[in-house]
């Protein structure tokens, strides 16, 4: 029963914060959109390790990025399978790959993935189903992403040649998408066959591990990275490394910088339009509040009325941002358009646009100033 | 002597001593009140007329503790307002002080009932206590059927009668009106006049308007008529 002036004046002059919640609404898609892009384009460094199911990887010591992968010893993984923690080991091939297609589409330069056949098999069980992965036993077969039949100038069942050996399309998979180039899909045999320089030794790029216990990844971890004299390796849990590849792509490319940059700019352009309307709101209101103040009310309950206006504002636009941004995304991505989201990129967005949000509010506060009472008696 | 002060009351609720103030503007130094005293008492409507830019606005003002004299200084409920910080002239306007002014000054948003409630929710005062209070205020303004209604739908007669509710809802020692009625037709003035009378009567309040519309002063019990900054007549009707 508490008469909230803040809540009242909102409602009854909605119009006069419209532009301050559509600002706000503008802040927070504009943030969520780019955050989306970015996920889900520089995603893309780290499809090897979403789009399959093992708690572990094991590579080269030092390594930036799943893409810039060296090989390792082979023998690692029999060190692997004494660990009681791990359930089963599997092998994963990363080359690079000069592709020739038919139609003159010229070298397509692509990354070559070599997996384990096996059913069950950890590499990509996200998008190869079993008969597709079947399809991969026999020699010479790779599967490609649909969308990147154009660019590599093929349909299912035409030939190619990758480092000058042939291989034929047996089918596509959508999620194979790499950034700059393409990924092909083949068999661990097919792999090596294509390798134009095999290491020594031979070795897989990675060793990906199944865990008895996923929960326990990180100390398993810790476990294996304590191990020595097993030669050169590193181990990340799955989230760590795609983390890892994410990142570094998004700050190898300068991309990291620019949504910085953007992200300032739309901050700095959101907080002085939400503040101008607060303040506006507050000027066409100022005869009443120095009014409150004379009869008592203080200063500093009438900026907590801004303030409170400054947050319902807020909070209407991130909702109606929200919904949209939701609906934006799933329309991106049933467009074949790279996004993504995750629970805590979309809070960090939400934060930062109720920080500016604050912001605006504490800078229409000083416009209470003007709301002195002696004015009002001439 | 220039005036008499033909009243004198034991107890003043309101003492201005020697209150000096000057504007200055440019080069051009105006000295609006020059060495005023008066004392002002309760439970009457005491009425300041004069030409206009004499300083009436200014004395209330000080008066009431919304702004300070270059020299002189106000005792309100035998307190001196000169010895508070801001913080506690904000807290003795809040518990001591109701103002009615020119323009009625209502939030566009809120109902007449909630107008005159919200004031009185920074008083931490129950709830129970502000509706009672904002009712009975209404009522006594002739209001409580108007009371869910917007400034918007009300005529000026019924926003200054709102505006004087929410002052008084505050049971306040002190009601200070700055040109109650001279945004409104006769017949209106005259009823925001008679209520403020009531309010001096009835409630013992002491009421300090400010006027210069010669038809109030019949319903004043004192009149005080200024001139440069100083009083030059008081004509105490004894009323009370
Ligand atoms: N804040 C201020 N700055 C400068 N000059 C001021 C200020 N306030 C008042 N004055 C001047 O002081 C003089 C007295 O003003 P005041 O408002 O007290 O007059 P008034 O008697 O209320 O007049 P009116 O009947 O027209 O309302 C005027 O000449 C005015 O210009
Ligand atoms: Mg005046």
């Amino acid at each position: 029963m508490m008469v909230s002036l803040a809540r009242k004046t909102l409602l009854h002059e909605w119009r006069r914060f419209l532009p301050a919640m559509l600002a706000v609404s503008f802040a927070t898609l504009l943030q969520l959109l780019q955050a989306a892009l970015v996920l889900g384009i520089f995603g893309g460094a780290a499809v090897y390790v979403s789009d399959s199911n093992a708690d572990l990887w094991v590579g080269y010591p030092g390594t930036q990025s799943v893409d810039q992968g060296r090989p390792i010893d082979g023998d690692i993984a029999s060190l692997l399978e004494m660990n009681p923690q791990i359930e089963s080991v599997e092998p994963f091939y990363l080359l690079d790959g000069d592709w020739r297609g038919g139609h003159g589409t010229g070298g397509v330069s692509v990354f070559v993935s070599g997996v384990s056949t096996r059913p069950g098999a950890m590499m990509f069980a996200r998008v190869l189903t079993p008969a597709l992965r079947a399809r991969l036993a026999y020699p010479e077969s790779v599967i490609v992403d649909p969308a990147d039949l154009n660019k590599l100038g093929v349909q299912v069942g035409d030939t190619a040649s990758v480092n000058g050996h042939l291989v034929r399309v047996v089918g596509t998979a959508r999620g194979l998408r790499a950034l700059g180039g393409a990924d092909i899909v083949t068999s661990l045999q097919t792999a090596r066959m294509l390798d134009p320089a095999p290491s020594d030794s031979g070795g897989p790029t990675y060793l990906v591990a199944r865990l008895r216990h996923p929960a326990a990844a990180s100390s398993v971890v810790a476990d294996i990275n304590g191990h020595s004299g097993f030669g050169r390796y590193q181990a990340w849990t799955a989230p760590a490394f795609a983390r890892l590849s994410v990142l570094f792509w998004l700050f190898n490319t300068g991309a990291g910088a620019g949504v910085l940059f953007l992200a300032v700019i739309v901050f700095v352009v959101g907080a002085i339009i939400t503040s101008q309307a607060l303040m506006a709101a507050v000027a066409a209101s100022v005869n009443e509040y120095a009014t409150l103040n004379a009869l008592g009310v203080g200063k500093r309950s009438l900026r907590w009325v801004v303030l409170e206006q400054a947050f319902w504002v807020g909070a209407c636009g991130v909702v109606l941002a929200s919904v949209l941004a939701a609906l934006l995304i799933w329309l991106a991505h049933s467009n074949n358009v790279p996004v993504a989201m995750q629970p805590s990129v979309a809070a960090a967005c939400l934060g930062l646009v109720m920080a500016l949000v604050a912001v605006s509010g504490l800078m229409a506060m000083r416009s209470m100033q003007r709301a002195d009472p002696a004015t009002l008696l001439r | 002597m220039p005036y008499s002060n033909t009243v004198i009351d034991p107890n003043p609720m309101l003492v201005a001593e020697n209150l000096t103030k000057s504007f200055t503007s440019g080069q051009l130094s105006t000295r609006v009140l020059d060495d005023l005293s008066v004392e002002i008492g309760a439970g009457a409507l005491t009425l300041i007329s004069g030409p206009s830019g004499c300083g009436k606005s200014t004395l209330l003002s000080i008066l009431s503790g919304l702004q300070a004299p270059d020299h002189g200084r106000v005792l309100a409920l035998s307190e001196s307002l000169q010895a508070m910080d801001a913080k506690r002239v904000e807290a003795f306007r809040l518990h001591h002080t109701g103002f009615v002014f020119q323009g009625f000054n209502l939030f566009p948003a809120l109902t007449a009932r909630e107008q005159v409630q919200l004031p009185l929710q920074y008083m931490r005062l129950s709830a129970q206590e502000i509706t009672r209070r904002a009712d009975e205020a209404l009522a006594e303004m002739g209001m409580a059927h108007r009371q869910h209604l917007r400034p918007a739908a009300l005529s000026g007669g019924e926003k200054q009668r709102v505006a004087i509710a929410r002052a008084l809802a505050k049971a306040p020692a002190l009601l200070f009106a700055d040109e109650p009625t001279s945004a409104l037709d006769a017949a209106n003035g005259q009823i925001v006049i008679d209520l403020l009378h009531r309010i001096a009567r009835n409630h013992g309040t002491t009421v300090l308007c400010v006027s210069h519309d010669p038809r109030l002063i019949s319903h004043a019990d004192r009149v005080l008529t200024m001139e440069d900054g100083r009083i030059l007549d008081d004509s105490d009707r004894g009323a009370r």
